[in-house]
């Protein structure tokens, strides 16, 4: 990928724009980069932790790591082809800089601290002075650390937590009593290196410089395998592999979890209450998540994704939690943080209060999974075909209640089509599993009667002959996007006149521009919010599924387009201003565009 | 006291114990599985790995009940409150250190902390006192190691 155009980086009272933001990970956590160089979110030492920077929630209490020129300049960056290594260029009057970021890789050669950001400094040409601040703030900026010298290198701690500032050629760290700061000049030709070793309830390890120049290296080339041994070769790949390389980013590699976003609160309305904390798995992702390992050719991803789903879900069964934390524990209690939040969208919060709420389309999505996974040639063991057996066997005796629905709506709970449409594909599903003996099939005469009970109450309730188009729920007279879900998960194929319908139907209402609004009712909230991007992926594929190969092909186009300059989405986008809302980098939205992208291809061969 | 009466208890104890864990497991007090644990460090075939997990397990019973009898044997003393103790330090020593850590270290398909991009662990690791598996993992693993250690205590000591 080439580098972004060069441009001054710009602050709003010291927030960059969500759009400046580039990420990097190390399959454990994420670090949000700001085009100015700062690392304005880092939680440690897993994604889900409390932070060391929340910069971007709160400028003056979260913390942050700014690395810059002191005078004036530009910023061109990318990450370096097949990673998630970014590389950010200072261009001044007197010289340029080249500043490499990485969340390290452990190697086998040396002993690697328990996480690692480094930092590297390159002069390319002329004199560059440099200025940089560490102010590490523990517990979502809660914590102010207690900063001094060990064997002369900066040390800041709190509670079982430490972390040092290793610095080398960049200047000498001036230590105050809450953060570590120096200046330098990066002359052409030379290169400084600031490594940043944490250690969470173990000693601190201090690497040599050595050491971590070889471990930046390595980092690099072991995500350049990582990328070169995905199997896509459709359309629109570039952006597809970058979604790739997202998508790993929210892999937990300790679990195989995948988190729904890498961030906490970030708004979905500026100064508006729409904040969640989207660390956590929701299952409504599953089926999407496993599709896209599976087309990307990640099938230990896969594996291990459906191992841990199962897992995670085994304390409930059979009931699903809306979402499970990474480590497969199923509390998530929603609490206030005392930061201003970004540009004073408040409240903070983290934990999801959603993970309480009944969600039936989660049963679908499970089901799909699994019958995606055995699709592939995967096979299900007895407890997980026996699992699986009951959870259709559950969703016969609830599918007649109403729930919050895929948006999560905290407004009452209402009969969602798209909620319904989900458990008529959990009892399909289930039936199509049992045909091919890898589910028990003792209850199948049921199910098959309390699926033609949703088909017939969905066709009843669920539709309107007016629009042409089912409904967001029963008899009510609004759209929802995720109507175009019975399509891509297959309640009814393409062809069916209803679908069609709801297609064009969602395209004439919901549809401005390359913009796709989730819906127009109420969903308990104050407020509004930006473009929710996912549902702009779906429609591209919900045309292309349809036959309308141009339209979607244009669509995606535009919407390949909406990337910020490193290819990464957050969740929803101001139709307006073009700026970023909600957490980044965005599952969801990189799994649409996977999906999307691979239908097209399809469609057009 | 024989070698032989705690190689019995050993086999009742283990079979006790599983049968108490699956038990828990089932009701959804626990996620946790040793036999799964233990077999899946062979293989990733998941009906395969529980057996051969089970066989491992039942091994493992005999080898703490031989070490329980060696204790036994050295102090001079065995009873199955004795037994009760000792499966209380047994099921602490699990919770802490033997599942939670070294478990992790050996097992190619458990994660660690440590696991990182882009490798992707096949199976969560367990956590501080395993409460990674559910909140009544510590509370269900202590009763069973407990139960174990009162039977090879018993088997011990008995018709002494």
């Amino acid at each position: 990928m080439n580098d972004s155009i060069a441009a001054a980086p710009v602050r709003v009272d010291d927030y960059a724009e969500l759009r400046d933001y580039a990420v990097i990970g190390d399959g454990r956590s994420i670090a949000l980069i700001a085009r100015d160089g700062a690392v304005d979110w880092l939680s440690w030492p897993d994604l889900d932790s409390p932070t060391l920077f929340a910069a971007v929630l709160d400028h003056v209490r979260g913390g942050r790591f700014f690395l810059r020129p002191d005078v004036p300049y530009t910023a061109s960056r990318r990450y370096l082809p097949g990673t998630n290594v970014l590389e950010t260029t200072f261009t001044t009057a007197d010289g340029t800089v080249r500043v490499t970021d990485a969340l390290t890789l452990p190697d086998t050669a040396s002993l690697a601290p328990g996480r690692e950001l480094i930092r590297r400094i390159e002069g390319l040409a002329g004199t560059v002075p440099m200025r940089w601040s560490i102010q590490p703030r523990f517990g979502y900026g809660a914590h102010t650390p207690h900063v001094a010298r060990r064997a002369g290198v900066p040390v800041a701690t709190f509670g079982a937590e430490a972390v040092a500032v290793c610095a080398w050629h960049a200047g000498r760290p001036q230590c105050t009593a809450d953060s570590v700061t120096a200046r330098f000049r990066a002359d052409a030709g030379t290169r400084a290196l600031i490594a940043l070793p944490y250690a969470h309830q173990e000693p601190l390890v201090l690497p040599t410089r050595a050491e971590c120049e070889a471990r930046l290296d390595h980092t690099t080339t072991t995500w350049q395998k990582w990328a070169d041994d995905r199997t896509y070769t459709g359309p629109w790949r570039e952006a597809v592999l970058r979604s790739a390389l997202a998508l790993k980013l929210l892999v937990f590699a300790p679990s195989g979890a995948v988190a729904a976003a890498g961030t906490c609160s970030l708004p979905e309305e500026l100064e508006g209450e729409r904040n969640w904390d989207y660390r956590f798995s929701w299952i409504r992702d599953s089926a999407f998540t496993l599709d896209a390992f599976l087309k990307l050719g990640c099938a230990p991803e896969a594996t291990s994704y459906l191992w841990w789903l199962m897992h995670a879900s085994q304390l409930t069964h059979p009931r699903l939690h809306v979402l499970y934390r990474l480590n497969g524990d199923t509390r998530a209690p929603e609490q206030t943080l005392p930061l201003s939040g970004y540009r004073n969208s408040a409240p903070v919060r983290v934990g999801n209060a959603a993970a309480g709420q009944l969600q039936l389309d989660t049963y679908g999505e499970l089901l799909q999974t699994a019958w995606l996974y055995t699709t592939a040639g995967h096979h299900l063991d007895a407890d997980i075909a026996r699992r699986l057996a009951e959870t259709a066997d559950f969703i016969c005796t609830i599918w007649q209640q109403p729930d919050a629905g895929i948006w999560e709506v905290r407004s009452d709970p209402e009969h969602f089509t798209q909620s319904k449409m989900m458990c008529w594909i959990t009892l399909d599903r289930a039936l199509g599993l049992a045909g091919r003996q890898l589910i028990p099939d003792r209850h199948a005469a049921r199910w098959r009667h309390e699926r033609q009970a949703i088909s017939d109450y969905v066709e009843a309730c669920c539709f309107s002959e007016r629009l042409n188009s089912y409904l967001r729920s029963a008899d009510s007279d609004d759209l929802d996007a995720s109507l175009l879900l019975g399509l891509l998960h297959g309640y009814r194929p393409p062809d069916h006149p209803r679908m069609h319908g709801t297609v064009l139907a969602v395209q004439r209402t919901l549809r401005d521009g390359p913009y796709v609004n989730r819906y127009r009712g109420s969903d308990g909230l104050s407020g509004s919010e930006g473009a929710f991007l996912a549902c702009s992926f779906w429609l591209a594929e919900a045309l292309a599924r349809c036959g309308r190969i141009e339209e979607a092909v244009s669509l995606m186009d535009q919407l390949v387009a909406l990337a910020n300059d490193v290819g990464l989405y957050s969740e929803e986008i101001d139709r307006v201003t073009g700026a970023f809302l909600g957490n980044l980098p965005q599952g969801l939205s990189h799994l649409a565009l996977i999906s999307a992208a691979c239908a097209i291809g399809e469609a057009t061969r | 006291m024989s070698i032989w009466a705690a190689l019995a208890g050993g086999f009742v104890g283990t079979l006790i114990l599983t049968t108490g864990l699956r038990a828990a497991n089932t009701f959804n007090l626990t996620r946790i599985d040793l036999p799964f644990l233990l077999g899946t460090a062979f293989t990733s075939d998941r009906t395969r790995a529980k057996a051969l997990g089970y066989g491992a397990h039942f091994i493992n019973g005999q080898m703490f009940a031989l070490l329980y009898y060696a204790v036994f044997a050295a102090i001079g003393y065995s009873s199955w409150w004795l037994g009760t103790v000792f499966g209380l330090v047994h099921g602490l020593f699990a919770a802490t250190a033997l599942v939670n850590i070294l478990l992790p270290l050996v097992h190619p398909r458990m994660g660690t902390s440590q696991t990182s991009a882009p490798e992707v662990a096949l199976l969560e690791p367990p956590g501080f006192l395993m409460l990674n598996y559910g909140r009544g993992t510590p509370t269900v693993t202590l009763a069973a190691h407990l139960a174990y250690g009162t039977i090879v205590g018993g088997f011990v000591t008995w018709p002494a």
